[in-house]
């Protein structure tokens, strides 16, 4: 290693705070002018990739910090996305229609999460799948409210004052301000204390019941945090694809926001953002050259779980762990993200 | 009837879910997948030969000899992680799905049974389709083949044990891990078994899969995981409401699964005829 490179890890080490918060600036510098490059295509790839993260994200906010795996979490970005659509073609106005679609993700939430947090683990995972099919079975089979098959059309952006989001690129801002605000939110959530018992909640459940926490109001309450971000999630994506059907909350795509979450590294809020730009990446871009793309997603995502189980985000911090050892820094002892899944295996296994 | 038919399909895919879950711990999240691809492989026995027969028992055995490789290639890596487990069958149902889409295309397809299989038989008042006896038969004959080997035979006091407590079993020197690999050929076997029968009764498409695998879900949920009876009685019960749920409430088919599992979970978490993982 010569001297320069040597001298950039020592500043990458010592200063993780602020070169943290360099990277987020980059990336949100970044993100501000891609509409600027002229091309819609990234644009377009972008918003994909901030929706899903979205997600994604919320998704996390269950899986990886409490650790409760939804393979149902994509019914509420459909809900939401429904909510708007309908909404719209009963002729409500944009703004009545997002607070409609936010209430109709609260209710299903609040209806849903009853049930959920009932059960743990392996049921957990299983009722959250067939909850999804039944939201799907809805969306496909109750045609006067959803337009079954053919789905429902979404007539157009909204706009505010003086504010007209009708093109991608003036949509793109609006979608990336209201990103930025609710991984923000996520942020101080599982930062907050509320946020250290669910991690408690998933590590050993009948310890934090023994100390008094109330661990089913706990997971109630994040399962519908996590269900109201993946709404909102819907809300930009019924704005952005100005289409939905059925096939984007069948049971591939609930799947597919697992994967996002699994690849990316669970328990890390920029993991599934990095899971969900790689997947979004492969169903946009990979998909135009290989043919078999999804033969390829699903491959990464059976090694991803044999091999890389703190995902792509997980590696990253084993390297950064390494560099910090190379320039002979004392490992430190916070918490490792490289291993999140056996971390949520070793909870489920707990639990038995 | 037809709710009868349909439940005798899904408690050959149900039984091999729940027992595989039951002894193992695994969701086994590509037991849909598994039916799919046993049915593409019956049709085109069925296709090649015309021999029904045959074309049951490659379904079968091809899916057979999948759950091997999948069980000591995969699935061994990841053993008493449960979540790494099903995340895993799930990757794997992604990528048979995928390639199913590649060698059989969308289209859907469907296997017309032979002989006098095909036609019809009056009782009473109704006719009534005689491949929907030959599935329920064959299902009749699988629960009372299940049951006297489960119940009455010395491998199967070995998986009763295994389901009761893994550990013991084990340590009593009984070759858990083989018993595991027999019990998830098994499933993997009767899910091909199903799939092959499905094409007659339903048609194989993509999708059909992940559909066939939610019925299964709440099959196993309703009955109790782990329940060789669960399955019997959660496929009745959910054979019986989906054709009924469909005749009267055809816009709500999935919602009329949906509430009594519901109703079922509130009441018994553990299921019908589950045992309290408490």
């Amino acid at each position: 290693m010569n001297a320069g490179l040597r001298a950039l890890v020592h500043v990458v080490v010592r200063r993780r705070r602020s070169v943290q918060l360099g990277v987020v600036v980059v990336a949100l510098v970044v993100a501000a002018i891609i509409p600027q490059l002229g091309s819609s295509f990234y644009v377009s790839l972008t918003l994909s990739v901030l929706i899903y993260g979205l997600l994604a994200i919320s998704l996390d906010v269950l899986a990886g910090y409490t650790g409760l795996i939804s393979l149902g979490h994509a019914s509420f970005l459909g809900v939401g996305a429904y909510g708007i659509a309908y909404a719209l073609k009963i002729g409500l106005d944009p703004i009545p229609a997002i607070g409609y679609a936010l209430v109709a993700v609260l209710v299903t939430a609040l209806l849903f999460g009853l049930v959920a947090v009932r059960v743990r683990e392996l049921t957990f995972v299983i009722l959250t799948l067939a909850l999804g099919q039944i939201v799907w079975g809805l969306a496909y089979r109750w045609v006067s409210v959803s337009g079954g098959d053919n789905g429902l059309p979404v007539p157009g952006r909204p706009s505010f004052g003086p504010f007209d989001f009708s093109a991608d690129s003036s949509y793109y801002y609006l979608v990336l301000v209201v990103f930025v605000l609710c991984v923000l939110v996520m942020w101080l959530v599982v930062h907050s204390s509320f946020g250290l018992s669910l991690r408690g909640i998933r590590d050993n459940e009948a310890r934090m019941r023994t100390l008094g926490y109330n661990v089913v109001v706990h997971k109630y309450l994040a399962f519908i945090i996590s269900a109201m971000f993946g709404g909102v999630a819907g809300v930009l994506f019924a704005f952005y694809n100005l289409y939905v059907s059925p096939t984007m909350i069948d049971f591939a795509h609930n799947g597919t926001v697992v994967q996002m979450v699994v690849v990316g590294g669970l328990g890390t809020l920029w993991g599934p953002l990095v899971g969900a730009g790689v997947i979004v990446f492969f169903q946009q871009f990979v998909s135009i050259y290989v043919p078999r793309w999804e033969t390829v997603l699903g491959v990464i995502f059976i090694l991803t779980v044999l091999f890389a189980r703190g995902g792509l985000w997980g590696g990253l911090a084993n390297l950064g762990r390494w560099l910090r050892v190379r320039a002979g820094e004392p490992p430190t002892s916070g918490a490792s993200t490289s291993q999140a899944l056996t971390e949520v295996d070793a909870a489920s296994g707990s639990g038995d | 009837m037809n709710g009868v038919t349909y439940a005798g399909l899904l408690f050959l895919l149900g039984s091999g879910f729940t027992l595989i879950f039951g002894l193992m711990r695994i969701v086994n999240l590509a037991h849909g997948s598994t039916y799919l691809v046993g049915g593409y492989i019956g049709y085109t026995v069925m296709a090649a030969t015309n021999n029904f027969i045959l074309a049951l028992l490659a379904g079968a055995v091809s899916m057979g000899i999948f759950g091997v490789i999948l069980e000591r290639g995969l699935m061994r890596q990841v053993r008493g992680q449960p979540i790494s487990e099903l995340l895993l069958t799930m990757g794997v149902s992604f990528v048979m799905g995928d390639l199913a889409l590649a060698i059989f295309g969308g289209n859907p397809l469907s296997v017309r049974m032979p002989g006098g299989l095909d036609k019809s038989t009056l009782i009473g008042p109704i006719t009534y389709p005689n491949e929907r006896f030959f599935i329920l038969g064959v299902a009749i004959v699988v629960a009372v083949i299940l049951y006297v080997v489960i119940g009455r035979t010395r491998a199967g006091a070995m998986i009763r044990a295994g389901v009761d407590d893994r550990e013991m079993v084990d340590a009593l020197g009984i070759p858990i891990k083989r018993v595991f690999t027999a019990v998830f050929i098994l499933g993997t076997f009767l899910a091909g078994l199903a799939g092959v029968l499905g094409a007659s009764l339903l048609t194989l498409y993509p999708g059909a899969d992940s559909e066939i695998l939610t019925y299964a879900l709440v099959v196993v949920i309703v009955g109790g995981m782990g329940s060789l009876k669960g399955a019997v009685i959660g496929s009745l019960v959910v054979g019986l409401l989906d054709n009924y749920g469909k005749a009267y409430f055809p816009e709500l088919a999935y919602f009329s699964l949906f509430a009594p599992m519901v109703l079922i979970l509130l009441w018994r978490p553990q299921g019908l005829f589950g045992k309290s993982v408490a």
